[in-house]
C-alpha cells in the first residue's frame, strides 16, 4: 500500500547512522518473522499435519467442486441480502428524514434496532421462532432476512450521510425552480446520492459476505457448511478451514479493491460510517 | 406476550443478567485486548523497517477480511491438531482480540494521517527520533482523532460477542442463553426481543458514552 506524505514524512531521507539502524532492524524482524514461520511449519511436522492423508483431496476435482458450490451458496445469500438491504435501505432511510415525526421516528426505531442487534441472535430467532410457530422457512432466508436486515440498517445510514453531503446549493436551487420535496430528491438529490455512496454500498458488502457464515447454524449450504462436510468426509480440519479461509479473504479483497477503484473513478471517498454519522446524531 | 414477559422474568432473570455479564466480560476483553495490540501494530506499520510493515499489513488483511466465526471455529475446533489448546470463552476472547485488533489498526493509521506531516518534519528537524515522534507526537493526536470510529468499534465487538454463542461457552453469553432458552421451550419472540433490546441498549450507552469522550478529548482545528 502507497504511504501518505504523513507516514513518508517518519523517516524519508535518514542519515548514516538511522539507515544503520533501520537495517539492524529489518534484519533482525526479518530473522524474527522467518522463526515464526519456521515454528509454524515445525508445529505442522509434528503433529502430522503435513502428511498427504490430510491435503491428498484437493487434488479431486469434485472436492473443488463442492467447495465452488459453497462458495456459489455464500455469493447467493449475499447478494440476495445485498440487494434486499439496497432497496430497504433506502426506504428506511426516506422515512428517517420524513417530516413527518411518527414515521420518522418509527424508521429511527427499526435503524437502531436493527443496527444495535447481533445478526446471529436474529438468525437463531428465525431458526427456532417460525417452527414454534409452526411455519416452515427455507434455511436461506433464515440466513438472508437477518444479515439484510442488520445491511439495511447500516445502508440506510449511507444513504443518509450520502443525500447530506450533496451540496446545500443543488438543493436550494432544486426549491428555487419550484420542485416539491419528492421530485427534488428524485431527480436532483438522489442521482448525487448515489454517486457518492457507491464506494461504500460496495465495501458494505464484505460484512454482508462475512455474516452469511452463520449459515453454519442454519445449516444452509454455503462455503462453512460445506467446509464442515468436507471436514466429516476427510477428517482434515486445518487444511480444509485454512482454505476455506484463504477464500474469504480473497473474495473480500476484491470487493475492497473494486470498491478502491470505484472511489478513484468517480472521485469519492469511502466513507466511515461512524465518522459520517455517529449515532443518534442527526445530520 | 406480557404473560410470556413475565414467567421469562420469573423464571430466568437471575440467568439472563449473568449471561449480559458474560457477554460484556468477553466484549471488553475483546476490545481492550484488540486496542492494546493495535497501538502495537500501528507502531510497527507505520515503522522505517518494511518486514515489519508487510507483516502487519498481511495480520491486517487476514483478520479484515474472515468471518470471526470461521476465525472461532478455527481456533476452537482446527488448533487443537496442531497441540494449541484453549478454552472455549479464552478461545473466543482470542478471535475477538485478533479481528478487533485488525480493524482497530485500521482506524489508528487514518488517525495518524489527520496529523499534518510539517508537525513531523519539525520534530525530527528539532532531532527528536522515531521512538520519541511516534510516542509523543503522533500517537497522542492519533488517538484523539479515531474516538468515533472506536466507539463504533466497541459496539461491534459487543455485538460480536455473540459468536460465543457458537461455542459451548461454560456460562453462557447471552446469545447462547437465549437458543438455550428457545430450544427447550418454546417462549416464541419474546427472549429474543428482550435479548435484543439488551444488545440495543449497551450499544446506544456505548455511543451515548463515547460522545462524551470525544467532546473531552477531540482537537478542534
Amino acid at each position: 500500500m502507497a504511504m501518505t506524505p504523513t507516514e513518508a514524512a517518519l523517516f524519508e531521507t535518514t542519515g548514516p547512522r538511522a539507515r544503520r539502524r533501520i537495517l539492524i532492524g529489518t534484519v533482525l524482524s526479518a530473522a524474527a518473522l522467518a522463526a515464526l514461520v519456521a515454528w509454524i511449519v515445525y508445529r505442522f511436522y509434528i503433529k502430522g499435519q503435513l502428511a498427504s492423508q490430510y491435503w491428498y483431496f484437493f487434488a479431486q476435482l469434485n472436492v473443488w467442486e463442492f467447495i465452488g458450490m459453497g462458495l456459489l451458496g455464500t455469493m447467493r445469500a449475499a447478494l440476495g441480502a445485498g440487494a434486499i438491504a439496497l432497496v430497504v435501505g433506502l426506504i428506511l432511510m426516506l422515512g428517517r428524514t420524513s417530516k413527518f415525526k411518527p414515521v420518522s421516528w418509527l424508521a429511527t426505531a427499526f435503524i437502531e434496532f436493527f443496527r444495535g442487534t447481533p445478526t446471529l441472535l436474529f438468525i437463531y430467532a428465525m431458526f427456532l421462532v417460525p417452527a414454534q410457530m409452526g411455519l416452515k422457512v427455507s434455511t436461506y432466508w433464515m440466513v438472508v432476512i437477518p444479515v439484510s436486515a442488520y445491511a439495511s440498517a447500516v445502508l440506510a445510514e449511507v444513504y443518509r450521510a450520502g443525500a447530506a453531503a450533496v451540496p446545500k446549493g443543488q438543493k436550494e436551487a432544486g426549491v428555487s425552480l419550484g420542485l416539491t420535496d419528492w421530485q427534488n430528491f428524485r431527480y436532483v438529490v438522489m442521482p448525487q446520492m448515489f454517486r457518492i455512496v457507491t464506494p461504500t454500498l460496495v465495501t458494505q458488502l464484505v460484512v454482508v459476505v462475512k455474516d452469511t457464515s452463520f449459515g453454519y447454524v442454519v445449516t444452509y449450504p454455503e462455503l462453512m457448511v460445506n467446509a464442515k462436510v468436507l471436514i466429516a468426509n476427510f477428517s482434515s480440519l486445518i487444511p480444509v478451514y485454512l482454505v476455506i479461509a484463504l477464500i474469504y479473504i480473497l473474495v473480500n479483497l476484491a470487493i475492497s479493491r473494486f470498491a478502491n477503484w470505484l472511489s478513484r473513478r468517480q472521485d469519492v471517498k469511502v466513507m466511515d460510517i461512524s465518522e459520517a454519522l455517529p449515532r443518534g446524531v442527526d445530520a | 406476550m406480557f404473560a410470556d414477559f413475565q414467567y421469562l422474568i420469573a423464571t430466568y432473570g437471575q440467568s439472563f443478567i449473568a449471561a449480559y455479564l458474560v457477554s460484556l466480560r468477553i466484549a471488553v476483553l475483546g476490545f481492550v485486548g484488540g486496542f492494546l495490540v493495535s497501538i502495537l501494530l500501528t507502531v510497527a506499520r507505520v515503522s522505517p523497517i518494511p518486514p515489519l510493515r508487510g507483516a502487519v499489513t498481511v495480520y491486517v488483511e487476514v483478520f479484515r477480511n474472515m468471518p470471526v466465526l470461521c476465525l472461532l471455529v478455527f481456533i476452537v475446533y482446527a488448533l487443537p491438531d496442531l497441540g494449541i489448546v484453549a478454552d472455549y470463552e479464552p478461545s473466543a476472547i482470542l478471535a475477538l482480540v485478533l479481528v478487533s485488533s485488525s480493524f482497530a489498526c485500521e482506524n489508528l493509521r487514518t488517525g495518524i494521517n489527520t496529523i499534518d506531516a510539517g508537525q513531523i518534519q519539525a520534530a525530527r528537524s528539532l532531532g527528536l527520533g522515531f521512538g520519541q515522534i511516534v510516542g509523543s507526537i503522533v500517537l497522542p493526536q492519533a488517538l484523539r482523532a479515531v474516538v468515533q470510529p472506536m466507539v463504533t468499534l466497541a459496539i461491534s465487538v459487543v455485538i460480536s460477542s455473540s459468536v460465543g454463542s457458537l461455542v459451548p461457552i461454560a456460562h453462557k453469553e447471552l446469545t447462547g442463553l437465549v437458543a438455550e432458552i428457545n430450544n427447550a421451550e418454546a417462549l416464541g419472540v419474546t427472549t429474543f426481543l428482550v435479548a435484543a433490546l439488551m444488545y440495543v441498549f449497551t450499544g446506544l450507552l456505548i455511543a451515548f458514552l463515547g460522545r462524551r469522550l470525544e467532546r473531552r478529548l477531540a482537537i478542534w482545528r
